[in-house]
């Protein structure tokens, strides 16, 4: 077993235990805790496929941001004194059997499938190519998507805004 | 950098309506009294320019900004009707005759409202698969702000809360579908990918085709409605404020068919004969076949037993969805026009309809059917025209809503033996359909009204807009065949070189 | 030696689970959390395909702008399930039960 093999079964192991541990969970804040694991985990990935902007990208808005983000709406909904945060479970034996059967179709597909083969992109710094393309072949997306920020930022700050004669 | 400028000036629409997204949101936040009439006016001029451009550059066929969006004639088509799905609305529905918006903020409302209809141009023009599912995304965030829309409330809460969580599972589900045929075809772009899957396909990968197509479907019926993607529909419509509810029910929805046709058509169907005669990679028929009929027979099913007037629209919004996707199925040219003539029909009809219900609430406070009898008495003018409204969502001829039906059951039926099963289910459907529209119009006109309420004062506004719609639903067929001839004109796809 | 299915793997294991916790959770935010699982599994099915196969940075970039989305999703996600929080003292889904029919 090589060194790439190695760190790729750490991070793979990483991630879908601590996914486990998100899903299956008792506890809010275990789940929230899980997921920033799993998000180290994704990301270390990354860096084994040779994507070092979107690792970083990763840790910065998935750790920084929407996992903050989920860690306020678990502290905000939630009275912290008489620590109920316990998060029920329903249908769960409904849930594993389907979820199971989603697994194995998926993998049968992963497995089964020839993908679509091609030169490959050895491990290489993408951060100036991605930069590049941002600026180029995909202006319009990147534009569009400051737009989609700018309302998502505005929609969230009048949904949770009292309302001015209540 | 020159191709950006060339790519800008086939892009105006979307400029302007990004242009008119940021004054609006620029003058609500000034604060000045005369704000919420700028930032309605803003609006309105923002939408009929970009309508006026986006009917101009019908003949352009391109692709723009490097691949990500094309301009052609199909995408013209669906950025006039969206454009105007929202100008209707913004026009006929307003803060003074809808009660559940009276003392909600009006900036946001227009921003949101032009932030949608960018979103659905963006979406109906999309070429490759990462602007696909950035423009769903941006559609179905703004629809959930637009459905939040009133604080406070329980019910606009709850059926926001839906909403989100449904929409993000099935476009959770959409995207990854879309990264397995990234890993398929090796691209994003939508001309390339068909240009391998047309090269044939190994045997082996005929699974992950089906699978990907499903978990695409899954997108693509969440924002279409179709079953079994409908579940968020009725309660999202009943606790939505009534124009959100309207204008989800015509805009996204006619995005979301805009961007199934191009991606079944553009992307994943190889042409056999002509560029719309499509053999296919899979049996595509049987799978959409199924969807089809399922979304007509629980559409109009559960509509039966409604009697909430907002919710019995939701389920024949459903079991539209339906009839839309017969245009689909027909995977033919005449199919694809069918689809087109029904939404431009299905707009006017809905809208109407949306709206009667609308001013009805605004004066008697209800959206329950069990409180509409003797509003033939008060207002015949509005009971009229929700009659006509009515006829029209039923296929009766002479009113457009019948065109609409008559194009997508010819497209089917012309297919061939095999379908006409098929169309037969789709007939039924529509006498189950007539059964809860003319429910709705006895109620209004023959039962008796518990106790007498006062004659309804109709503001001239309001009795404009219902008129304007009201001839919608007949004169078009005064000059069908200019509508056949631009709906034939623009069933043009670009298709890359 | 690592090859493209194995990263498959890990990633439909993460797709599984997140639906599994879509499916069973009966809290807004977990729910939430199942649906980050979903995106992710996603993303490196993105990001893997493009180190395996054609070599292209469209799935990177695409994985970019799949993360913008998250964000913008979770923070709209987040203020309705507040604003329930607000009016229902409770993130359960369960309180979700006005529109029925």
């Amino acid at each position: 077993m090589n060194a790439e093999a190695a760190v790729f079964y750490v991070f793979g192991a990483i991630t879908v235990l601590s996914a486990a541990v998100v899903v299956l969970a008792r506890s809010l804040i275990y789940s929230a805790f899980a997921l920033l694991f799993t998000f180290f985990g994704v990301a270390g990935l990354y860096v084994l496929l040779g994507a070092d902007f979107l690792a970083a990208t990763q840790l910065l808005i998935y750790v920084g941001g929407i996992l903050v983000l989920l860690l306020f709406g678990v502290m905000l909904t939630h009275k912290l004194y008489d620590l109920d945060l316990r998060s029920e479970v329903t249908q769960f034996l409904a849930g594993i059997i389907v979820a199971s059967g989603l697994f194995v179709i998926v993998i049968f597909v992963a497995v089964r499938t020839q993908w679509a083969t091609g030169p490959g992109r050895p491990p290489s710094v993408t951060t100036a190519e991605v930069g590049r393309l941002f600026m180029g072949q995909y202006l319009l997306p990147f534009e569009a998507a400051s737009i989609l920020l700018l309302v998502a930022l505005m929609g969230a700050a009048m949904i949770v805004r009292r309302r001015r004669d209540a | 950098m020159a191709e950006v400028l060339t790519s800008m000036k086939r892009f105006e629409p979307a400029l302007i309506l990004t242009g008119a997204t940021l004054l609006v949101v620029l003058v609500d936040a000034t604060g000045v009294r005369w704000r919420d009439g700028a930032g309605r006016i803003l609006t309105i001029a923002g939408l009929l320019l970009a309508l006026v451009r986006s009917v101009e550059l019908r003949d352009v066929s391109a692709e723009i900004f490097g691949g990500m969006a094309v301009v052609d004639p199909l995408g013209s088509f669906f950025q006039a009707l969206l454009i105007a799905a929202s100008l209707l609305v913004v026009l006929a529905f307003t803060f003074r005759n809808s009660r559940e918006l009276h003392g909600q903020g009006q900036g946001e409302f227009y921003a949101l409202l032009l932030a949608v209809t960018l979103s659905n141009v963006l979406l109906a023009t999309a070429n490759d698969l990462a602007m696909l599912y950035l423009a769903l995304e941006m559609v179905s965030i703004t629809s959930y702000v637009m459905v939040a829309y009133m604080k406070g409330d329980r019910m606009s809460n709850e059926a926001s809360l839906k909403y989100i969580l449904f929409g993000a599972v099935s476009t959770g589900a959409m995207l990854y579908g879309l990264s397995l045929l990234y890993g398929l075809t090796g691209t994003t772009s939508l001309p390339a990918i068909r240009d391998f899957l047309a090269a044939g396909l190994v045997d082996s990968n005929r699974l992950a085709i089906y699978a990907i197509a499903l978990l695409i479907f899954s997108g693509f019926g969440f924002k279409t409605a179709t079953v079994p993607f409908h579940f968020w529909c009725p309660d999202v419509y009943q606790g939505a404020p009534t124009p959100v509810t309207a204008f989800l029910s015509v805009a996204p929805k006619a995005a979301g068919f805009a961007i199934m046709i191009r991606f079944f058509y553009a992307g994943l169907a190889a042409p056999r004969t002509g560029p719309w005669d499509l053999a296919g990679t899979i049996d595509w028929v049987h799978v959409l076949m199924i969807i089809s009929v399922l979304s007509m027979t629980v559409g109009n099913v559960a509509a039966l037993t409604q009697t909430n007037m907002k919710r019995l629209l939701a389920y024949s919004s459903i079991a539209h969805a339906g009839y839309i996707m017969m245009g689909v199925v027909a995977l033919s040219q005449n199919g694809a026009r069918a689809l087109m003539i029904y939404l431009l029909a299905y707009l006017v009809m809905n809208l109407g309809a949306f709206l009667v219900v609308t001013l009805i609430h605004l004066h008697d406070g209800t959206f329950d059917l069990r409180d509409y009898p003797g509003l033939y008495r008060r207002s015949p003018f509005l009971t009229v025209a929700m009659a006509v409204f009515l006829l029209s969502l039923m296929g009766i001829p002479p009113l457009v809503g019948f065109m609409g039906k008559l194009y997508v059951f010819a497209a089917v039926v012309e297919r061939g033996r095999s379908y006409y099963g098929y169309a037969a289910v789709g007939a039924v459907n529509a006498a189950i359909a007539a059964y809860y529209y003319a429910r709705v119009l006895k109620t209004m006109v023959m039962d008796n009204p518990p106790a007498e309420k006062p004659p309804f004062r109709l503001a001239f506004a309001d009795a404009t807009w219902v008129s304007i719609l009201l001839l919608g639903n007949v004169l078009p067929l005064l000059w069908w065949a200019r509508i056949d001839g631009w709906a034939r004109s623009s069933l043009s796809l670009y298709a890359g070189q | 030696m690592i090859t493209l299915q194995h990263y498959l793997i890990v990633s439909a294991a993460l797709f599984s689970l997140g639906m599994l916790g879509i499916l069973t959770r009966r809290n807004a935010v977990n729910v939430l959390m199942g649906v980050e699982l979903v995106l992710n599994s996603a993303n490196l099915n993105l990001v893997a395909f493009s180190r395996f196969g054609s070599g292209n940075l469209q799935g990177q970039l695409f994985a970019v702008f799949v993360i913008v989305i998250a964000a913008a999703e979770v923070a709209v996600a987040l203020a309705i399930v507040l604003t329930l929080y607000r009016l229902r003292r409770t993130s359960n889904l369960d309180a979700a039960d006005i529109l029925r029919g």
